[in-house]
């Protein structure tokens, strides 16, 4: 296992290597000079100089690449254009409220997903299997970007009370209470895109489970069909779902960067936005490398937890 | 679910592409329904300017944010455009975009997917690990990345979403291509000597078409999205060019007054874009697989 991790780490290595050279020519490739952004608007030739120098953009690419990457290895990404703060300060700071989102999301989706995934399954071809298999299709398709302004239209406008606001953040540590009230629209909003798989998921493992010779055999010694489908089904194919969940975690990325624009949240995602406008390279960079690294890291862990759970995968062969 | 009492269809003589098609859509109704849905949208797009009650960017100052009605059929928005001529208008850069950078990601991760496959060696560990490090990116964040990149165009959003699409492509066509490169009818060819640009296009490429087009189906389902919400965060198509992604963000700033209609007609519109394309995947993926075909 330990040896399976390590062969698993060391390829990821030339993995992350291309995804910083992914992501140094997506920014250079940006038509515009960063330095006018930086510099002001008609500066002084000798002022634009100097700040090239100073940016080093008066070095050949390579050299900027290699300048950037062992700057990027030492946790400096950078300052921002706009606000001149550390990039890596801005990600710190806001990363936490994102991962608060994202966490919520997953917790919503996956729990619902096994309760309505698991009835699906049971009652196969019934009216229930009907209606969750036509919402999984609906989930996949609406725009989560429109699903989170028909909750807030609902939420906080349409139902008297305004039972959730409409945006805004509360961190936790300064009221628990407002902070769930404020993450609870955008959490769903996240969490339905991701239920539709995640249910497609859980119903389509059970069914597969269900076949098996070992089921029927369960059956067969007495044991009552909750503890069947609990101890024996749900057990088993709960082996793929953790996959899916893995993966997810780019989908919960994605759907940060919409959901934190519309509900005025400050984490990473709108960071993200606020700075394409005013072509703010240094934090979109580092953005953009602490959702892939994430994305790589948690794509690996599933593998590992994939591999763990599941015997049957050796650990030679599972990486291919 | 009896598979011994099919009977063997034979194609005949005297048998037209259209009566074959018809046999097809008969034995896969959903098949039927996708296919009538995305002729509509297809339509809608086509025919939008003369089925367009009104000039889409034309401003009306005494129409403005009028609720749906006889008139207006979903409303109109605060600068009096009318919403629905401005949803069929929409239709065309959606579905211009999802054809175009799915296009794009079929020819590149295709052509990758079929070499490595094919060539193995060297240059399939090189491609598929840049594969994997486009894997690497959530899709959304790296088609934002580039097109914000690239600066807010319709054609920098085709790219980026095609670019996005390459590597589903590449890693689907290369697993496919492994699969059927060992058969007989693979070694046999070679055998004769035919060359292998001949193999790969010739026999190679109609085996793994199936799972192709199931793919590039659903993937114009996820460019449709993805254009919707890159409009949606202004690396879209710019005012005053319709765009649903951009009218639902526009909209916006009326959510608290409920001018709920700004945004009801473009977000309908994308859902049943989505969905249309997910739909005939799905029943595509049915219809197509030779697993599902042979139990059913």
């Amino acid at each position: 296992m330990t040896q399976y991790i390590l062969r698993r780490l060391l390829l990821m290595i030339p993995v992350a290597f291309l995804v910083t050279i992914g992501i140094f020519v997506i920014i250079r490739i940006a038509p515009g000079d960063p330095v006018l952004t930086y510099a002001g608007e008609d500066p002084d030739p000798a002022v634009i100089a100097a700040v090239r120098a100073q940016l080093g953009l008066d070095q050949p690419v390579p050299v900027q690449y290699a300048a950037w990457l062992s700057r990027a290895l030492q946790g400096d990404l950078g300052r921002s254009f706009q606000t001149h703060q550390r990039v890596l300060d801005a990600i710190v700071e806001r990363l936490p409220v994102t991962f608060e989102l994202g966490a919520a999301a997953i917790l919503i989706s996956v729990s619902l997903a096994l309760v309505i995934g698991t009835i699906s399954a049971i009652k196969r071809n019934s009216a229930v299997d009907l209606l969750t298999t036509s919402i999984t299709l609906a989930g996949v398709s609406f725009p989560n970007f429109y699903l989170g302004l028909l909750l807030i239209l609902l939420f906080a406008y349409v139902i008297p009370g305004h039972i959730f606001p409409p945006g805004g953040w509360t961190p936790f540590s300064t009221d628990p209470g407002d902070n769930l009230r404020r993450l609870i629209l955008p959490a769903i909003t996240i969490a339905t895109a991701s239920l539709a798989v995640n249910l497609r998921q859980v119903r389509s493992s059970l069914l597969d489970v269900f076949g098996m010779d070992y089921m029927r055999t369960a059956r067969a010694k007495g044991l009552r069909e909750r503890a069947v489908v609990t101890r024996h089904a749900l057990k088993n194919a709960l082996i793929p779902v953790v996959t899916i969940i893995g993966i997810q975690v780019g989908a919960i990325i994605e759907g940060a960067i919409i959901t934190e624009t519309i509900f005025f949240i400050p984490g990473i995602g709108r960071l993200a936005v606020q700075a394409i406008p005013s072509q703010d390279y240094p934090v979109v960079q580092g953005v953009v490398l602490v959702a892939a690294l994430s994305y790589m890291v948690s794509t690996l862990a599933v593998d590992v937890l994939y591999a763990y759970l599941d015997p049957r995968i050796s650990f030679g062969g599972a990486e291919a | 679910m009896s598979g011994a009492t099919l009977p063997v269809t034979m194609p005949l003589r005297g048998h037209s592409r259209a009566s074959s098609l018809r046999w097809f859509l008969r034995k896969n109704p959903r098949m039927l329904v996708g296919v009538v849905l995305l002729a509509i949208l297809l339509f809608v797009a086509a025919f939008a300017p003369i089925i367009a009650p009104y000039d889409p960017i034309k401003v009306s100052v005494p129409d403005q944010l009028q609720p749906p009605s006889i008139d207006h059929w979903f409303g109109t928005d605060d600068l009096g455009r009318d919403v629905f001529s401005r949803v069929l208008w929409g239709s065309r850069v959606s579905l211009s975009v999802g054809v175009i950078s799915v296009s794009i990601g079929f020819l590149i991760g295709v052509s990758v997917g079929l070499l490595a496959g094919y060539l193995g060696g060297t240059f399939d560990l090189l491609a598929m690990r840049v594969i994997d490090a486009l894997l690497a990116f959530p899709a959304l964040v790296l088609a934002i990345a580039i097109t914000a990149s690239l600066g807010p165009q319709i054609q920098n959003a085709m790219i980026a979403i095609g670019i996005v699409a390459i590597p589903g492509y590449a890693r689907l066509t290369r697993g496919q291509v492994l699969a059927v490169r060992g058969r007989d009818f693979i070694v046999a060819a070679r055998t004769v000597g035919v060359p292998p640009f001949r193999i790969v296009l010739r026999h190679i490429f109609p085996n793994i078409a199936n799972a192709l087009v199931v793919q590039a189906t659903l993937a114009t389902a996820f460019a449709i999205l993805a254009e919707a919400a890159l409009s949606f965060l202004g690396l879209g198509p710019q005012p005053p060019y319709p765009s649903w992604g951009q009218d639902i963000n526009y909209s916006q700033r009326y959510l608290a007054n409920m001018k709920w209609w700004m945004s009801a007609g473009p977000g309908i519109a994308i859902f049943i874009a989505v969905f249309t394309f997910n739909f005939l995947g799905d029943a595509l993926r049915d219809a197509l697989d030779p697993r599902l075909r042979r139990s059913g």
